[in-house]
């Protein structure tokens, strides 16, 4: 097990960084701090099925005169680049929703706005 | 308590979760299901069939066309959600927020009027070279837009509201869309499928007009919705 | 009966196109979105009535955008589950209509444009949710769908509206996210994301994966159908949002969870790579807590809309419970309730709107005596009661006696009581509110002059009230149209 781990160290990477966004959006109050976790969990999944398109020693897959394969699976890739934007249309929508809360409420801390309502 | 729940909770994410990958075929390895499954014909039909050397470009914009299309909705979904959120708020504001900032040094000034020429050449570039080179739409796109926000930093209200034409403002924000699915109809009406590119050789040229006309699409649009939602946030300022 | 091929993809682009020219179309003048917003509706629910047809005839039938091969290209497609559609576009259809007025009274103008193109697209994602075969294109279609919900909760700017549309947004985000983990992992598994080609690839796979990637994938989407006690963000948003929104947002938008454990255990039991007993009573006890727990909290809501957001747990629960019993009467009942419930919860809230709208009290305290005002709205509202409590013949009996029956067939008698359980407390709220708006004397007699809802909003409730009692007596017809794709559905783990 921990040799197979070992193995596959880039996906157990994804795994801690997807845990320490968990942690952040669980704990911080402050709802920029929140998104901010939010977005290290995306990066995380991102991170992890970009990595499942490695090929040890592979080259970029652009074709042309002189490239050799083994080339990166360019599936993951082209998946990725459709998550990042999704996640950059999140975000913008959470910081839309930040500024508004901020401007009604005059605080972003989750906790100071329960006692508010 | 609250510390040991949150502990509990990690663990239990995170222990099945490192399991799981733990099993996962070697990272890596060309044998994996991922390298031998649907990629190879990518790779190895990619640049012939669907009209890009850039196998990344091939699928974005061609085998998993569809893809992006709704990549292209999401983002303007985020601009008509920000704009639903934001424009018209009724004004309770709570708090008053400076009205200005610190006025803007004269080296960002002068740094960004020399570079700005640059900035617009270098996102022609990549929107245009996409499916040779690394690049594309989007990101051609969000360097447009990049270099909107710069010039909104260095300017007046007035002077950056000029920035974005004023009148078919609302088509171009949906370029991107707009383009996507007059390159599918076009498709529909060359081949008989939505987003089916002509293949072949004497049509080579057909396919890589689709493609650049869906490539400058998504580039404005998306130029045009970063900008919008930039500008849009700043307005309550 | 054949359809044109790419008639399908139609049904998806013709929404998202006519939304992202609703802004240029209504830049002039705001009705002007709301006539465009409806055209489009319209004219996509005359496509989708066409797949529906096709599939009640010649059962499932797909179509790759491009023109390429299954694995290769993007696949959608079409069977008994995805005609979820009809009802997606008649849902829309009427809370457009309904919308007219309203969006005018409770909308800053310059946002109303952009309201209609919010609704569009999240019906445009609904829509491409429930017919794609590729699993990344599912969880694109979720984001256009989800980020316009929160952006549609928030649209109304009340002071804490902002508020549930972040939370609802942050556990939205989240619960995406797992969900599209568990597509990496599966693409990493079977290297490919056409859903019945990882299904037929996953057979050899290690069991660990593809556990805890199916158990990623529920868990996202029991986030996505408010299933206790992943609900928390469910009541606020669905209360506070504009009333057409509710409608849409608790009748179709937690349903989208539901069709994803619906694609989810397609995938899952064609593969047969595990098994899957501990997801299902996992789902069995939450469905029967969460039909439990709604409930008991709806009781104590004063707030119209409050108690039926909470009803709405209450109802997914039995859906989910359903799903998890995994016998044939018991998916059956579930898929059909998720027709049943939209239409029964639409009309409700919709009649909800209409009060609010007239009166602008939305607490029964408030609204006693109401139904001598505004008889026809009242009376809708009175029949949603009867049929969600699922009093024969309306339309939410027999789902609920076919999860009941299927509880009894797969030897979990227990379930079938906290069903029965469940429907008496329903009952008691229901029954609580009808006697509010009809016997209780009015709290301020200046309620018993308001006018009845305009023709607009009207229109739409009656029609909603009058299918509630249709497919009630018709109730037979869905019934039997999904039984063949629950049979297939189950076929491989020898149920049916």
């Amino acid at each position: 097990m921990i040799a197979a781990l070992w193995h596959n160290i880039d996906y157990a990477a994804c795994v801690v960084l997807f845990c320490i966004g968990l942690y952040t959006v669980i704990t911080k109050h402050n709802l920029i701090k929140k998104f901010m976790g939010l977005n290290i969990m995306e990066t995380a999944v991102f991170a992890f099925i970009v990595a499942t398109g490695v090929v040890e020693g592979g080259n970029a897959p652009i074709m042309g005169p002189g490239v050799e394969p083994p080339f990166i699976n360019p599936l993951p890739q082209a998946l990725i680049l459709t998550g990042i934007v999704v996640a950059v249309s999140t975000t913008a929508l959470a910081l839309g929703l930040v500024i508004r809360i901020w401007h009604q409420c005059g605080t972003i801390e989750a906790d100071e706005l329960r006692e508010a309502e | 308590m609250k510390r040991a729940l949150v502990i509990a909770l990690l663990l239990a994410v995170a222990v099945p979760l490192l399991i799981a990958v733990a099993d996962l075929p070697p990272h890596g390895s060309p044998d994996a299901p991922a390298h031998t499954h649907v990629a190879p014909r990518y790779l190895e039909r990619g640049a012939e069939e669907a009209g890009a050397e850039n196998i990344v470009t091939a699928v974005i914009l061609n085998y998993r066309g569809l893809d992006t299309l709704g990549e292209v909705t999401v983002i303007f979904t985020a601009m008509a959600a920000v704009l639903a959120v934001l424009v018209g708020a009724r004004a309770v504001t709570a708090l008053d927020t400076p009205a200005s900032a610190l006025p803007v040094s004269m080296i960002v000034r002068f740094i960004v009027r020399v570079l700005a020429p640059f900035i617009v050449l270098f996102s022609i570039y990549v929107v245009l070279n996409g499916h040779v080179t690394p690049g594309g739409g989007f990101q051609g796109g969000t360097i447009a837009g990049a270099l909107v926000i710069a010039l909104t930093l260095i300017m007046s209200d007035e002077q950056a509201a000029r920035l974005l034409p004023r009148r078919p403002e609302r088509v171009l924000q949906a370029a991107a869309p707009l383009a996507f699915i007059m390159t599918g109809v076009t498709g529909l009406l060359l081949t008989g499928d939505f987003l089916g590119y002509p293949v072949g050789h004497e049509s080579a040229l057909v396919a890589t007009l689709m493609l650049t006309f869906v490539e400058i699409g998504i580039g404005v649009g998306g130029a045009m919705v970063i900008a919008t939602i930039f500008r849009t946030m700043g307005a309550g300022r | 009966m054949t359809t044109w091929p790419p008639l399908l993809v139609a049904v998806v682009v013709v929404p998202i196109l006519g939304a992202v020219l609703t802004p240029v179309v209504g830049q002039w003048r705001a009705r002007r979105a709301a006539d465009w917003a409806l055209g489009t509706m319209l004219l996509t629910s005359v496509v989708a009535l066409l797949l529906v047809a096709r599939v009640a005839d010649g059962g499932p039938f797909s179509y790759v955008a491009g023109g390429w091969e299954v694995p290769y290209g993007i696949e959608l497609r079409f069977d008994e589950f995805s005609a979820v559609t009809a009802i997606i576009c008649l849902l829309g259809v009427l809370a457009i209509v309904f919308s007219r007025r309203y969006a005018e009274h409770a909308l800053p103008e310059v946002r109303i444009p952009y309201y209609y193109a919010l609704l569009l697209l999240n019906l445009a994602g609904m829509l491409g949710f429930s017919i794609t075969g590729d699993l990344f294109n599912l969880f694109v279609f979720m984001e256009i769908l989800s980020l316009s919900g929160y952006a549609l909760v928030a649209v109304s700017g009340e002071k804490i509206a902002e508020m549930a549309a972040f939370k609802y947004l942050v556990m939205g985000a989240v619960s995406s996210i797992a969900v599209l983990f568990a597509i990496g992992m599966l693409y990493a598994l079977t290297g490919s994301l056409n859903m019945a080609d990882v299904a037929s690839r996953l057979g050899g796979a290690p069991v660990a994966p593809v556990a805890v990637a199916f158990g990623m994938m529920a868990l996202g989407f029991m986030v996505k159908a408010a299933i206790f006690p992943l609900h928390i963000w469910l009541p606020d948003a669905h209360a506070i949002a504009p009333s057409p929104v509710s409608a849409i947002l608790s009748g179709l938008v937690v349903k989208v969870g539901i069709v994803g454990m619906l694609r989810l255990y397609q995938i899952a039991y064609t593969s047969r790579a595990l098994d899957l007993e501990a997801l299902n009573t996992v789902l069995m006890w939450l469905g029967a807590l969460s039909i439990v727990m709604g409930a008991f909290f709806a009781v104590f809501q004063d707030d119209v809309k409050m108690m039926l957001a909470y009803s709405t747990i209450s109802n997914i629960g039995y859906i989910v419970m359903g799903l998890g019993l995994a016998s044939s009467a018991g998916v059956i009942g579930a898929s059909v309730h998720v027709f049943n419930h939209a239409i029964i919860k639409a009309t409700l809230f919709l009649g909800a709107g209409a009060l609010i709208f007239r009166t602008g009290k939305r607490t029964l305290t408030d609204l006693a005596g109401v139904g001598h005002a505004m008889p026809w709205t009242v009376a809708a509202i009175s029949v949603g009661a009867i049929s969600i409590v699922g009093i024969p013949p309306t339309a939410g009996f027999l789902c609920k006696w076919y999860i009941a029956l299927g509880a009894v067939e797969a030897g979990h008698p227990f379930f079938a009581f906290a069903l029965v359980f469940g429907a008496l407390f329903i009952f008691i709220y229901y029954i609580r509110m009808v006697n509010a708006f009809y016997f209780r004397p009015p709290r301020d007699p200046a309620i018993l002059e308001v006018r009845e809802a305009p023709a607009s909003m009207l229109v739409p409730i009656l029609v909603l009230a009058t299918l509630c009692l249709v497919m009630g007596v018709l109730g037979r017809i869905p019934l039997s149209f999904i039984e063949p794709a629950v049979t297939r559905l189950l076929a491989p783990i020898g149920g049916g």
